[in-house]
């Protein structure tokens, strides 16, 4: 009994405490003295994206931004629950990969009138139409390329003034760093998580000429000997190393175990934290051969939307207009060093000047690839992603893969053309 | 084996008294458990998408014939099962052994019990980090497979290790949870009855066939329950360590149900999946009670 | 009958073989082995999620994620909230599950079975499909951002409920038919006989209502937006947690803080479920 009063005691005072502050942390949506509320959610750590937000409310007098830093775990049932309820944020971060999904859904707000004066100012606008409409803004845009380990390329011979070139000399590298043992791997392949895999093949696919869908996007373009080319390449270079998720494969290679892998540049913000010593080069991925192909990647990205339920969509509109702006995005580009900005000059700031291993990056952009906006795109995704594993684990060979993904992503497509 | 002496009473009229005692359940319940519970059951029917609740379309049984079609429901749940089977014997008879070991008194005996709960109270994310780092090659799993000159697997990376991995965490995990349970109901149990016993001359071991296992059936039905409820909606643990790799041989199919809702945003699909497994749950939740003959008082 | 004389007692019938505490250690230590790492990486300052054996050897030690994790000014105040939600939804679990318990397992009214039944059956759906509905519903009531939506959905909880059915069907029932034959009200046996013979499984359901609770991500995650309102496993997700990187030494830090007022609260309620051995034999 003492312990059910006790028990019973805290739970009383803790109920009643409870009570008395319920609605104390709820946010209003009138601002301070006839300030107009714009709800910002997005992914970035808070102290990399406050000072932008802070520097637009001393330009914006008249609009107050509440931000909210979303987590990256679980973040999209949090934005999709609250559109489900009509109770989206006025302005979100989505990533490239989840927009299509909420653009044909018919979630967010249509932006084509007004974005299309920013049309010469911004990069990579593809990610952000859906049948002809914009839908977002290009704030953030990353790619892949490939990374290679100096100490590793010296001890087995290899040049280390230059990246790779060819795939030749790329798959020549791997076999001679591969053969120095001592749980040293010639190269990291991805596999055993989703979308990861994908973004590491079709560099070599689109590399040799290859596509994912038709032009008209109603049927699949991606059983072509290009896309074979390609995914064999990838798995040659597999067979040179070891196979592992992302996250272990960065880590095995800042450890100095991985010769030579393709990553994002979020590798230039762990190497000086979690290995100072590491010496690396970043280059290009290399195309099939110096006359032939080219130096193709995955483009990915941050893109900022507004809800059609938003409840503030100009001062949404007014905010978005400014962080994709060249010294807001590059302020946010700096810190995080995982992303460059979308907006075209910014290759001219001195960061880049400074740091050759960014401007691989931003070069890597140039060419890199946006995946197709179609409303089965994850689907299509997964489908290369399982196929090419297949391929991966020795069950099929690379033609079988690819003319096995083709024919998913086609009835994939065909099924939507019927809706 | 037969109920214990709850059921053995006269039937009585229902008293005011009983209808305080459930009225919190009832209130709370119909908000926070059978309107969520009744939505989504609905929406299984429907071709809903969160993104534009607006239009939702009524499909009638659709959704659930497309699961039954769909191979990699099937998949899903024959991962589901093979863990479901495959950890529920091994975490039952751990937390029973480890119950019967720590129940009586010796030196050191409530560090052994903390040491033993240590597992359950770390997030889930966190226990599935942690050992997704140690089924790493560089891992001590492999450095100890090594050590004694075998080849390690590559654990989370081979179709054939990735789920006996996954389960062999979850029997660590899971065991010292359901070990406080035991320990809980063998303290229900009156030591006279052990005394009486030990009086007439009664072994050890006779004691824990005729005493301790009888008397302790309701709680094992508990344990097997809810045991049985929790893995078949494993999630977290594949979430964090494998998403459903490698060529789906961790898809399981609340991953699965997921990844429909939250990537595809077929909430109305993954409803269907959901209650699929609600009525296997439910089937099987059912012969656990008639195994053990355990009801509550006869109406 | 004081504790010890009840520890003795039980001793003399179910005492343990004295090989059993040595036979437990090596299970024991492997246990601990994750644990060991966990600690471990909270304490290199630049460590990736590996563990390399080669390289434990040259490991430094640090607090470095320990004072990080201090001088992030959001911490205590995430820490309290996961005080405050955890205990009052034990609090809940703890009351609603000793009453309906109990109600389900000894009194006969119409529905009984069904209402068993449909408290386990709210444990079977995964709350992947339900976590939409709940949050329709918490819209509605203008919870959203509230302590409330993270108290009130768990106050009731099907799974202690439950647990004490279970447990109060194990008991024998003469002495609350004794206390009925002197006249006893229904309330009144509830609260001084059957409160006092539940508090093992009493114990129980608060260790899980607590665990379950101070772990608890995805619902506090999707159910408030205030920093104000952030309980750990949310804040430590936003420290530590980015899209291609996770801060391990901080997040492992974070943990291994986090796990501490569990283990508080387990050796606070353990001695609950042994003290209320044999509790029936005191009054009998």
């Amino acid at each position: 009994m003492i312990l059910a009063r006790r028990v019973a005691l805290l739970g009383l005072v803790l109920v009643c405490s409870v009570l008395a502050s319920v609605g104390c942390g709820s946010g209003g949506s009138a601002g301070q003295a006839g300030r107009t509320v714009v709800i910002f959610w997005q992914f970035f750590p808070t102290e990399q994206v406050q000072p932008v937000l802070d520097e637009f409310m001393k330009q914006n007098p008249d609009i107050e931004v509440r931000m909210e830093q979303l987590t990256w775990q679980s973040g999209l049932e949090k934005i999709t629950a609250a559109v489900a309820a009509g109770n989206a944020p006025d302005l979100c971060e989505l990533g490239s990969t989840w927009f299509p999904g909420f653009a044909h859904g018919g979630a967010l707000a249509d932006w084509s009138d007004s974005a299309a004066a920013l049309e010469t100012s911004l990069t990579g606008w593809d990610m952000a139409r859906v049948k002809g409409k914009t839908y977002g803004l290009p704030w953030l845009v990353g790619t892949r390329a490939l990374f290679w380990n100096k100490e590793l390329f010296a001890r087995a011979g290899i040049d280390t003034t230059r990246g790779p070139s060819t795939w030749a000399e790329l798959t020549d590298a791997a076999r001679k760093v591969n053969a120095l043992g001592d749980g040293v791997a010639g190269w990291g392949a991805n596999a055993g998580e989703r979308y990861v895999l994908f973004k590491k093949v079709m560099p070599f696919a689109w590399g040799a000429g290859g596509s994912l869908l038709s032009a008209d996007g109603t049927a699949s373009a991606f059983d072509s000997p290009a896309n074979v080319e390609g995914v064999t390449q990838y798995l040659a270079l597999a067979k040179l190393g070891r196979v592992d998720r992302q996250e272990q494969i960065d880590d095995a290679f800042l450890a100095g175990k991985v010769g030579a892998t393709i990553s994002g540049s979020w590798i230039l913000r762990k190497a000086p934290k979690q290995e100072p010593a590491l010496r690396f080069g970043v280059s290009l991925v290399p195309p099939p051969e110096l006359d032939r192909g080219t130096s193709a990647s995955f483009l990915g990205g941050e893109l900022l939307v507004s809800f059609a339920k938003s409840k503030n969509q100009a001062g949404a509109w007014r905010l978005a207009k400014f962080l994709v702006s060249k010294e807001p995005s590059l302020a946010v580009a700096r810190v995080n060093q995982a992303v460059q900005p979308a907006a075209v000059g910014a290759i001219d700031d001195p960061f880049y000047a400074s740091d050759p291993n960014q401007r691989v990056l931003l070069e890597q952009l140039a060419t890199a690839v946006p995946t197709p906006n179609h409303p089965k795109w994850l689907d299509m995704e997964a489908a290369i992603e399982d196929e090419v594993e297949k391929a991966l684990y020795g069950k099929v060979t690379a033609a079988a893969a690819v003319t096995a993904a083709s024919a998913k992503i086609d009835a994939l497509a065909k099924a939507a053309q019927a809706k | 084996m037969s109920a214990p002496a709850a059921v053995r009473r006269k039937p009585r009229k229902v008293e005011a008294s009983t209808w305080i005692l459930l009225a919190p359940w009832i209130v709370a319940l119909l908000f926070f458990g059978v309107y969520p519970f009744g939505f989504s059951f609905v929406l299984s029917f429907f071709d809903y998408s969160p993104l534009s609740p607006d239009s939702a379309r009524f499909l009638g049984l659709a959704n659930y014939a497309e699961a039954l079609r769909d191979p990699l429901f099937w998949k899903a749940l024959g991962n589901t099962l093979l863990f479901v089977f495959g950890t529920i014997p091994f975490t039952t008879g751990l937390a029973l052994l480890l119950a019967l070991a720590l129940d009586g008194a010796f030196r050191g005996r409530d560090l052994y019990r903390a040491g033993f709960f240590l597992p359950t109270v770390v997030s889930v994310v966190v226990i599935s980090l942690v050992w997704k780092g140690l089924y790493s090659p560089e891992g001590p799993l492999s450095w100890l497979v090594r050590a004694f000159g075998g080849t390690p697997p590559s654990w989370l990376l081979d179709e054939r290790t990735a789920l006996p991995a996954i389960m062999a965490m979850d029997v660590w995990a899971a065991s010292g949870y359901y070990m406080i349970i035991f320990l809980a109901g063998l303290k229900g149990i009156p030591v006279e009855l052990h005394e009486a016993a030990a009086l007439e001359g009664a072994s050890r071991s006779d004691r824990f066939w005729h005493i301790t296992l009888p008397l302790l059936a309701p709680t094992f039905l508990f344990v097997l329950v809810v045991n049985s409820i929790r893995s078949l909606q494993i999630f977290t643990e594949v979430f964090v360590m494998t998403r459903g790799g490698p060529l789906q041989s961790t898809l399981t199919s609340v991953f699965y149900l997921y990844e429909q809702a939250f990537y595809k945003f077929r909430l109305g699909y993954a409803s269907s999946i959901a209650y699929l497994l609600f009525a296997l749950t439910l089937v099987l939740a059912w012969l656990q009670v008639k195994w053990l003959k355990l009801e509550g008082p006869k109406s | 009958m004081s504790a010890h004389a009840t520890g003795r007692r039980h001793d003399a019938i179910g005492g343990v073989p004295g090989f059993v505490p040595w036979l437990l250690l090596p299970a024991l230590a492997t246990m601990l082995v994750p644990f060991a790492w966990m600690v471990f990486l909270s304490l290199q300052p630049g460590a990736g999620g590996q563990l390399d054996a080669s390289r434990i050897a040259d490991a430094k030690f640090d607090l470095v994620h320990y004072r990080e994790l201090l001088a992030a000014g959001a911490f205590p105040r995430y820490l309290l909230n996961s005080i405050v939600v955890a205990l009052a939804v034990v609090f809940g679990n703890v009351l609603t599950g000793a009453m309906v318990g109990y109600a389900l397992a000894r009194k006969r009214f119409p529905g009984n079975r069904a209402l068993t039944w449909g408290v386990i059956a709210t444990l079977m759906v995964p709350k992947q499909v339900l976590m939409i509905p709940l949050y329709l519903v918490l819209a509605r009531l203008g919870w959203l951002d509230t302590y409330a939506a993270l108290i009130l959905p768990f106050f009731v909880d099907a799974f202690s409920i439950f647990l004490v059915r279970q447990y109060v069907l194990a008991l024998p029932a003469e002495l609350e038919d004794a206390a009925r034959v002197d006249g006893a009200s229904e309330l009144r046996i509830f609260a001084t006989i059957v409160l006092p013979l539940l508090r093992p499984a009493l114990a129980v359901v608060a260790i899980n209502g607590f665990l379950l609770n101070w772990n608890s991500f995805l619902f506090p995650l999707i159910f408030t937006n205030s920093d104000a309102l952030r309980t750990l496993p949310v804040g430590l997700a936003l420290f530590a947690q980015g899209e291609h990187a996770t801060d391990w030494g901080l997040l492992m830090a974070g943990s291994t803080v986090s796990v501490l007022p569990m283990l508080a609260a387990f050796l606070l309620f353990q001695r609950q479920i042994l003290e209320g051995m044999t509790a029936g034999a005191e009054k009998g």
